[in-house]
């Protein structure tokens, strides 16, 4: 039996709208110990309270409302991208490349080994987790940067473009001690232990030099 | 009974065998005539030779009833003639003998034609069933990869659960419930599977013409099972109202699935052809439409017909499309008819095409 879920479980989608094979990957993911949502359909999904956790999605492209391919796009035009990993009963060698170009993790033609489909998901939620790191990391940097005075934001945006003291202090009119003071403010509230680090983080956030 | 919008040129008309629906009053109407006849041959003096008239008896006889029928009408008639000879009093018995001679020898060349056009049209409704029997297993092999996708969404289920059942299985400790529960949908799946290829047999075999009680809502949803892989490669939505608890129709189910599919097949390729309408779909509708016939209506946004063809559609032959034989409504046409129903094509508002067919339904439970 699992334990009690934790919000950080990873969890699969499944979107099918034939009942039976929903059922039987539903319980083919669950026997391999993953957390399984259905949905019959795309809509049912959108509708539908989403765990905050790792996930993948596992879709059928063939689909009356809303075909596997249109919603991917769709997707992929708002908002965060789930990994996607299709399965269709007769897939065709255009409809697998958009598919991939999209960024589909996987194209799986029935019948697929479910050692493929496990693969598959695991790459997935690989992809899903580091998504999730990177939004983590750049929301606490989105947080520290909110913490500079509108002084120390102009000194990182000139620092990080590699300029020196000297042509700071005279760009927004200051004595080079005042721009080192707030130099290192700024490495203390962003937390940079390297001027190297300080500008990796700028480029994270897109800070760029005011000129 | 219903009268067709538009009667179709009868020349390229399709022989329909022997309508099930035709009229309940004829055998009786045949026997009134045959007293009536009877009666007055006894009465009237012998010279009055109304035993002739026996063969109107005979061929109206060969309308409801086969050919035992008739020669066991025919039979009947050169008894009742004779029997008019013996017991009428007066006139001639000479000319009586000869008056009976006569009206037998009429009765028998009669019979004689009457069994020429009973077999030939047993010979005609061969040839149609066949013809229909081509039609159809044509349609299905257009419709193959449809309905192998069909096939394979259980025997993909069974391979999940399989797998499934075997990771209950190795699990420490094995999950028994689940095990079961994966095994019972494995079950359930091959039983799918099974109907499905159970009713493509249906559909591919020939069989003689069937009477049997028909649930038209289920007929439209088996055919539409069949066709919705291939709809939605097409990116065509099949979208159906049906009403419910109609009652059922006297008739044969693989005949009017036949039916269906040629309508929805004729709807998909003049919408995939570029119809002029937005929505690509085929609105399938089952009503009870009088008290006596229940109406089942195709309707598409495709290119529909040109109003001027419009009374040449069901002819055979007749074909809008690059390939195909035109035989689709023809077939169609003459089926329906042999269900004691009509068809009918009109174009649909605001485009595309709408057919509605006709049957009328029996008060009996299936």
């Amino acid at each position: 039996m699992m334990t009690r879920v934790s919000e950080q479980e990873p969890v699969i989608f499944v979107v099918d709208d034939d009942a039976s094979v929903r059922r039987a990957l539903d319980n083919l993911l669950r026997s391999k110990g993953f957390r399984v949502q259905a949905f019959a359909s795309v809509e049912e999904y959108r509708e539908s309270e989403l765990p905050d956790a790792p996930a993948c999605m596992v879709l059928d492209v063939r689909m009356p409302g809303q075909s596997g391919l249109e919603f991917q796009r769709e997707i992929n035009e708002s908002g965060p991208q789930i990994p996607i990993i299709f399965i269709t009963g007769h897939g065709d060698i255009p409809m697998s490349v958009g598919a991939m170009k999209a960024g589909a993790i996987e194209f799986l033609t029935k019948p697929f080994s479910d050692q493929d489909l496990v693969g598959a998901i695991h790459i997935g939620l690989e992809k899903d987790r580091a998504r999730r790191r990177d939004n983590e990391v750049l929301t606490t940097l989105r947080a520290r940067y909110e913490t500079l005075t509108a002084r120390e934001r102009e000194v990182m945006a000139s620092v990080v473009v590699g300029k020196m003291n000297k042509q700071i202090a005279a760009d927004v009119n200051l004595s080079e001690i005042s721009v080192k003071v707030h130099r290192g403010q700024v490495m203390r509230k962003m937390r940079a232990s390297s001027l190297a680090e300080l500008v990796r983080i700028a480029d994270k956030l897109g800070v760029s030099s005011p000129l | 009974m219903g009268k067709p919008a538009k009667e179709g040129n009868t020349l390229a008309k399709w022989p329909t065998g022997r309508p099930f629906g035709s009229s309940p009053l004829m055998p009786a109407v045949t026997v009134i005539l045959a007293l009536a006849i009877f009666v007055l041959d006894s009465i009237t003096r012998l010279e009055i030779a109304v035993a002739v008239f026996y063969v109107a008896v005979v061929l109206l006889s060969q309308s409801f009833c086969g050919r035992r029928g008739v020669l066991a009408t025919a039979f009947a008639c050169v008894a009742l003639t004779i029997l008019s000879y013996i017991i009428t009093r007066n006139g001639s018995f000479k000319a009586g003998i000869i008056n009976s001679i006569i009206s037998i020898a009429a009765i028998g060349a009669t019979t004689y034609l009457a069994l020429k056009i009973e077999a030939a049209r047993v010979a005609a409704q061969k040839a149609q069933e066949q013809l229909a029997h081509i039609a159809r297993v044509t349609t299905l092999g257009e419709l193959a990869a449809s309905i192998a996708h069909e096939v394979n969404q259980p025997l993909g289920a069974i391979a999940a659960n399989g797998n499934a059942a075997i990771n209950w299985l190795i699990a420490q400790p094995p999950n028994l419930g689940e095990v079961k529960q994966s095994v019972t949908q494995m079950v359930d799946d091959a039983n799918r599977a099974s109907e499905i290829v159970a009713r493509v047999r249906r559909l591919a075999k020939r069989t003689p013409h069937q009477n049997e009680l028909v649930d038209i809502n289920s007929t439209i949803q088996e055919v539409a099972r069949l066709m919705r892989s291939d709809l939605d490669r097409k990116g065509i939505a099949l979208r159906t109202q049906l009403s419910p608890d109609l009652p059922v129709v006297e008739g044969d189910r693989v005949e009017l699935q036949q039916v269906l599919l040629n309508l929805i097949v004729n709807s998909a390729e003049s919408l995939d052809a570029g119809g002029v309408g937005t929505s690509r779909e085929i609105f399938i509708r089952s009503a009870k439409h009088d008290s006596r016939n229940i109406c089942v209506s195709v309707a598409d946004s495709g290119g529909g017909f040109d109003p001027d063809k419009l009374d040449r559609l069901f002819d055979a032959f007749h074909t809008t499309k690059s390939h195909g034989m035109g035989m689709g409504l023809t077939i169609s046409r003459s089926i329906i008819e042999a269900h004691g129903g009509y068809i009918k094509a009109t174009p649909n508002v605001p485009a595309g095409a709408l057919v509605q067919f006709f049957v009328p339904f029996t008060q009996r439970t299936a």
